[in-house]
């Protein structure tokens, strides 16, 4: 049993941190585009690109596609200093096209891709829910004809976040109909300016941006198909395990933010919010042990899945409850919005308040979680 | 990093298993009407095992194992609801190995650990608000000795203990004596609680204690009291982990064999949900147990770590025992089905030392609140 970092690691630890204090400015441009809601703006490119340039988006893939071929130990502690200084703590390219692309992608695909990704220069959207497919994935209906020398896709998608800055949608569509419906989905990378795609945004409660992508008669190149016909869900489910590790970076920085507010306010007296930040400290110490424990599996080959749900449904949840905390703090000054001057902390966590809310369902409900530790973790039986 | 268990560990536990499910299993539903308590039987053959020496040094027959294979082998013992002195005894045993004089550590350590002497410390005070003590606190000084007399609350199994660990107040501060309970004026009453615990009620009147009985330097009988409870929190925190890892065995074994509406209750999401925060609640509690039983093995502050486990700990100790009774439906509540057995201890567990809030207030001055 042991809880630290090898020193390799924390001297990689250290190096991660300097170069986001190195780059203080671009970095706090754009985790002030990010925590807009609007996506990616220039600074986020940028820093991307300049992440990427060290190898450390992708840092387990191999060298000839842009990775390092280090351990998920350092996957994880790249991101928790992506959480800490971005708010982005992953890219879909890197943390679920590309490994499938690695996995199962044509030679072709590999080239075009990978090292693009592993770069920072292009992103993808996930391009699976749909209207009536949000947990229940399998019964996505977004059609893809074989036409012979191409694929024709026709339907729709929802709350694909990604789609108004990604250059490729991950595509999950209906190739075959099926029963069970799952056999039925394939695997396409579309370029987003094909013709016949259209984006249109949707607002959530927490003023972020994501989308309706509509495809009307869209002629795809066969090469577009990832992997096998009919095989995407066992692609999709796949996705999943490679983006098993999260962080609480983004988390403890809030925290310590919340916790200096009550120091400079005198408001740390108070036994209520003492006992409040105290649980929270301890909630948060438990989901960063929970998210080393997967980044440990991962690094010794195992793959986590009930581990995995255990640790996003305690990340988001203990999110809901560090901003719910922290609007507690604030009392009803904390309800008041950005540029009032009676907001507190410039009204950050108003905001946040309502944003958080996202996380607790993108990725897997917290519901869909708890059947994942029911049934994968203890063995209980499916309705 | 690295979440698995040592090789020492896994030796330790492969023992401890077998040991614990042939001949302690059961034994906590035989001691619970009994007046001991606890099985002389077993704690003699879990000594034999090394147990009490897993932390100590080999020259005084330990094992020089550190706190991370005490926590794994004390959470084996939750499981089974071991019933006893262990972890009073233990405590105190860590408290003499680093406060005792020479002498001290002579005449207690190698007899502790052998099993041959039980422990109780006697450090909580009455709350007069609760209820009037019959003895008054008083102590007298003289050249070679103090003559004490007072009452002490919820000494754990004092009732069969050989020797107290005794807080007295003096001018300095409190002062840990070291107190045989047969010494005349002693008198322990082993008062009936929800678990089966064995809190007792310590009545001091007029005891004798030579001045080599005093613990450490006069002065130093807070800091003594602090690690005597962040020791225990620590190893009721593991203790706990034991009693919910098998609460949670339990519920989901019933879940998959009980029937209603013609199905496994296991497969209604109500019933899966309940199952998976019991799940998540356990790993919480035994890996941040596991961080503050490596955080105090390499002699780092650990006092922010043991509460954050003993708080999360208490908390989920009354969580999870509330939800595998609901799990079990009336066998829940039923005297012969053991899922009650754990409730009630769940409960005492909970308390001992230091409930929820009372270590998330050490967490908050940790954190510089």
């Amino acid at each position: 049993m042991d809880f630290s970092f090898s020193v390799e690691e924390e001297q990689f630890q250290q190096e991660v941190v300097r170069f986001f204090k190195k780059e203080k400015d671009l970095a706090e441009g754009a985790k002030g585009e990010w925590d807009s809601g609007l996506g990616y703006g220039p600074n986020c490119w940028k820093i991307m690109k300049k992440i990427g340039q060290k190898g450390w988006l992708c840092p387990t893939w191999p060298k000839e596609y842009g990775g390092l071929e280090l351990s998920y130990m350092y996957r994880y502690i790249i991101m928790e200093q992506m959480h800490h200084y971005l708010n982005i703590y992953a890219s879909v390219g890197a943390g679920m096209a590309g490994p499938v692309i690695l996995a199962h992608g044509s030679k072709e695909q590999k080239d075009q891709f990978l090292l693009s990704i592993a770069r920072g220069d292009i992103e993808f959207v996930l391009g699976y829910t749909e209207p009536q497919a949000g947990s229940d994935l399998a019964a996505l209906s977004i059609k893809a004809q074989d036409q012979g020398d191409h694929f024709l896709i026709n339907g729709s998608k929802l709350f694909n976040t990604r789609a108004h800055f990604a250059q490729y949608h991950w595509l999950g569509a209906r190739t075959a109909v099926t029963e069970p419906k799952f056999k039925g989905i394939s695997l396409f990378i579309v370029d987003l300016k094909t013709p016949g795609i259209t984006i249109s945004p949707i607002w959530t409660v927490g003023g972020t941006r994501t989308n309706e992508v509509f495809y009307d008669n869209v002629k795809v190149p066969k090469d577009a198909l990832v992997g096998e016909v009919n095989r995407g869900f066992y692609y999709i489910l796949e996705a999943l395990d490679y983006e098993r590790i999260s962080t609480v970076g983004g988390l403890r920085r809030d925290f310590h933010e919340i916790l200096e507010y009550v120091k400079s306010t005198g408001r740390g007296k108070d036994p209520l919010i003492r006992n409040k930040l105290a649980r929270l400290a301890t909630e948060i110490e438990s989901a960063q042990l929970f998210a080393l424990r997967v980044a440990w599996m991962l690094n010794r080959n195992q793959v986590p899945n009930y581990e995995a749900a255990m640790l996003k449904m305690l990340v988001s949840e203990v999110e809901q409850r560090l901003l719910n905390t922290a609007m507690q703090v604030f009392g009803p000054y904390g309800q008041i919005q950005k540029g009032s001057k009676w907001s507190q902390l410039d009204g950050k966590y108003e905001r946040s308040y309502r944003d958080s809310l996202e996380s607790m369902i993108t990725r897997g409900t917290s519901e869909i979680m708890r059947n994942v530790i029911a049934q994968r973790g203890l063995g209980l039986p499916r309705g | 990093m690295d979440f698995d268990l040592t090789d020492l560990q896994t030796l330790l536990l492969s023992s401890a298993g077998k040991f614990l499910e042939n001949e302690v299993r059961g034994v906590v539903r035989e001691v619970e009407k009994s007046e001991e308590g606890h099985s002389f039987d077993v704690w003699k053959k879990m000594a034999e095992l090394g147990w009490l020496g897993v932390v100590f040094p080999q020259e005084y027959g330990g094992i020089d194992g550190d706190f991370t294979d005490l926590a794994v082998l004390v959470e084996e013992m939750g499981k089974v609801l071991f019933p006893g002195p262990y972890i009073p005894t233990l405590i105190s045993g860590l408290a003499i190995l680093e406060y005792g004089s020479k002498a001290q550590k002579e005449q207690f350590l190698s007899d502790l650990i052998k099993g041959h002497l039980v422990f109780s410390p006697a450090i909580i005070g009455p709350d007069l608000s609760m209820g009037t003590p019959e003895m008054e606190e008083a102590i007298i000084r003289e050249e070679a000795r103090f003559v004490v007399s007072g009452t002490r609350l919820f000494a754990p199994f004092a009732h069969v203990a050989d020797w107290l660990l005794y807080s007295a107040h003096m001018d300095e501060g409190p002062a840990l004596m070291l107190i045989d309970t047969r010494a005349p004026g002693v008198r322990v009453t082993a008062l009936d609680s929800i678990g089966v615990n064995k809190p007792c009620e310590v009545v001091l009147k007029d005891v004798t204690v030579p001045r080599n009985r005093i613990l450490g330097h006069m002065g130093q009988g807070r800091d003594i009291i602090g690690k005597l409870e962040s020791w225990g929190a620590l190893a009721e925190s593991a203790y706990i982990a034991g009693m919910l890892g098998q609460i949670l065995k339990m519920s989901v074994e019933y879940a998959k064999e009980r029937e209603q509406f013609n199905r496994p209750i296991g497969t209604f999401q109500a019933i899966q949900h309940k199952c998976a925060d019991m799940a998540t609640d356990l790993d919480q509690v035994k890996f941040l147990t596991y961080k503050a039983a490596w955080t105090l093995s390499r002699k780092l502050p650990a006092a922010k770590e043991i509460s954050m486990a003993k708080s999360w700990a208490s908390d989920a100790s009354r969580r999870v025992a509330f939800m595998g009774v609901m799990i079990h439906g009336g066998n829940g509540v039923s005297a012969e089905h053991d899922m009650q057995l754990y409730f009630r201890r769940a409960k005492s567990s909970e308390m001992t030392f230091g409930d929820g809030d009372f270590h998330r207030e050490i967490i908050a001055e940790e954190l510089g609140l």
